[in-house]
């Protein structure tokens, strides 16, 4: 099968040559627009902002990556109640923050509703009132939708024998969901949820909107003082790979682990 | 074991599963047969706390059978249930899924389950696939875990649904061996079964089921030998053809 699979060996290293080529151009194109003379020095400058920009996306991602589970474990509870107007209520709900785009969302959410004057007084008197904790929250809400519907496509992929089993062999409802169907779910939709956390960090950079100074802020910042396209934005890139590039390789990771594991 | 089924009845939608269906016996091991589709598995589901009846009452070993979650959930923490085919959680290896009931559910401790999972896999010669995952086991493997899982707890009845309709005929005896021998030692059992040999050879009592009702139930010598309804007759005689 190996053997039919892969092509001739020149076929491999004209393709690899040609790739390779490929790729020296497109890197060549990025860095010729480099001004040297200027690049460094300007960097240096401006490192600071920079890397607080980046350490800002840092602690909006990991928050909002913890705030999104817990907002998603209380949707998919809701959408499983036994109460129809709670389950009706939430997916509304659901379908409602994940059919506006997330500037809008940012925009509503914090100009409007968290700007209310009692929500404002009641989040300042602990400490909760500024802009970074509103886009953590906003953040966290328009992805735990995502992941709210992520979930309940896995816990539903769990065929009836399962559950049939786990109750035979004595589980209540709760040790049903804990020992069998949401591990097995949690394995089904690693991929998913690992494509959502890398959206969620990449959707971070709109926080701007609000006020957060975050990397894509302070890029854009450096941009506008300095004019240095390429020297603004390609470390932004490379910043956000940074982030992004582990949490795909940890999915990948766990996904060969439990590869045996999600046979059926 | 005594059974006690006063016209149970269990309706899915339109489909009428149990038809009314009375029996009533005392038996160690009672054999369900019959054609698929005639209500065996609903039957067993009923007798295994699984599933509610739509009307008509059941009574096991003086428990009845009600509708009261808790008491159905006690009723099946007492036994032990087989189905067809699943029934190992796939992300758990063999020896786990016997140990993460017998702590969950029946309070063991961890030393405790894993002594009593050691024994079972030795007991139905899986000790050298305990650390295995289902898809990593045979399908004959694969039952016998699951049955050792069943008996794990040491259930009052043990209940069998079909347990080698999914195996082929080498694993299907491997099965059938084992529950032969469960059944000499006195476990008590409901099995529903389409291998006819083997339901006479093992049973206390025999009931015909077919279209939600019992035809005829007995002594598997007089279910086997002389069967009164004219339906058992036609089945048995198509089902014994080849064997």
């Amino acid at each position: 099968m190996h053997a039919s699979r892969s092509g001739s060996l020149l076929a491999e290293l004209l393709a690899a040559l040609l790739l390779t080529a490929l790729t020296c151009a497109g890197v060549w194109m990025v860095l010729s627009e480099l001004e040297t003379a200027r690049s460094g020095a300007a960097l240096w400058k401006y490192r600071e902002s920079l890397w607080r920009g980046w350490g800002t996306t840092l602690v909006v991602s990991v928050g909002a990556l913890v705030g999104s589970c817990a907002v998603a474990g209380v949707l998919v509870a809701g959408q499983r109640s036994g109460l129809r107007s709670l389950r009706w209520f939430t997916q509304g709900l659901v379908e409602l923050v994940r059919g506006m785009p997330l500037l809008s969302l940012l925009l509503i959410g914090f100009y409007v509703v968290l700007n209310n004057r009692f929500l404002a007084e009641a989040l300042d008197r602990v400490n909760l009132g500024d802009k970074l904790f509103a886009g953590i929250l906003l953040l966290s809400i328009f992805t735990g939708a995502y992941l709210t519907e992520i979930l309940r496509g896995g816990l539903e992929s769990i065929p009836q024998a399962q559950l049939d089993s786990a109750r035979a062999v004595g589980f209540d409802r709760w040790q049903v969901m804990r020992y069998v169907v949401f591990p097995q779910a949690l394995r089904r939709v690693l991929p998913a949820l690992a494509g959502q956390f890398v959206s969620l960090v990449k959707d971070s950079s709109l926080l701007s909107v609000i006020g957060v100074n975050e990397f894509t802020y302070q890029a854009r910042a450096f941009y506008a003082a300095t004019y240095l396209g390429v020297e603004a934005f390609l470390p932004l890139a490379v910043g956000y790979l940074l982030l992004t590039l582990p949490i795909a390789g940890f999915s990948h990771w766990l996904e060969r682990r439990f590869a045996a594991a999600t046979a059926n | 074991m005594k059974l006690h089924a006063d016209t149970l009845t269990r309706a899915y939608g339109a489909v009428q599963a149990l038809d009314g269906l009375s029996l009533q016996v005392d038996a160690r091991v009672l054999v369900l047969i019959g054609p698929s589709g005639g209500g065996k598995s609903t039957f067993l589901r009923l007798c295994g706390g699984l599933d509610l009846a739509t009307s008509g009452s059941l009574e096991i070993n003086g428990t009845a059978l009600g509708e009261d979650p808790a008491e159905l959930l006690a009723w099946r923490r007492r036994n032990g249930f087989l189905f067809q085919q699943f029934n190992l959680f796939p992300h758990l290896t063999a020896r786990r899924n016997i140990t993460l009931p017998l702590e969950k559910v029946h309070g063991r401790s961890p030393e405790e389950a894993e002594e009593v999972a050691r024994r079972c896999l030795e007991r139905f010669g899986l000790q050298a696939h305990g650390d295995k995952l289902p898809a990593q086991m045979s399908g004959g493997q694969q039952q016998r875990a699951g049955l050792a899982r069943a008996i794990a707890p040491g259930p009052e009845i043990l209940l069998l649904d079909e347990p080698t309709s999914a195996l082929d005929p080498e694993m299907t005896a491997e099965v059938l061996e084992l529950i032969q021998e469960l059944a000499a030692a006195g476990q008590h059992i409901i099995l529903s079964t389409h291998e006819m040999g083997f339901a006479r050879a093992v049973a206390d009592q025999v009931a015909v089921i077919a279209e939600g009702k019992i035809l005829e139930s007995g002594l598997p010598a007089a279910v086997f030998g002389q069967p009164r309804a004219a339906f058992t007759q036609r089945f048995l005689a198509k089902v014994m053809r080849f064997t």
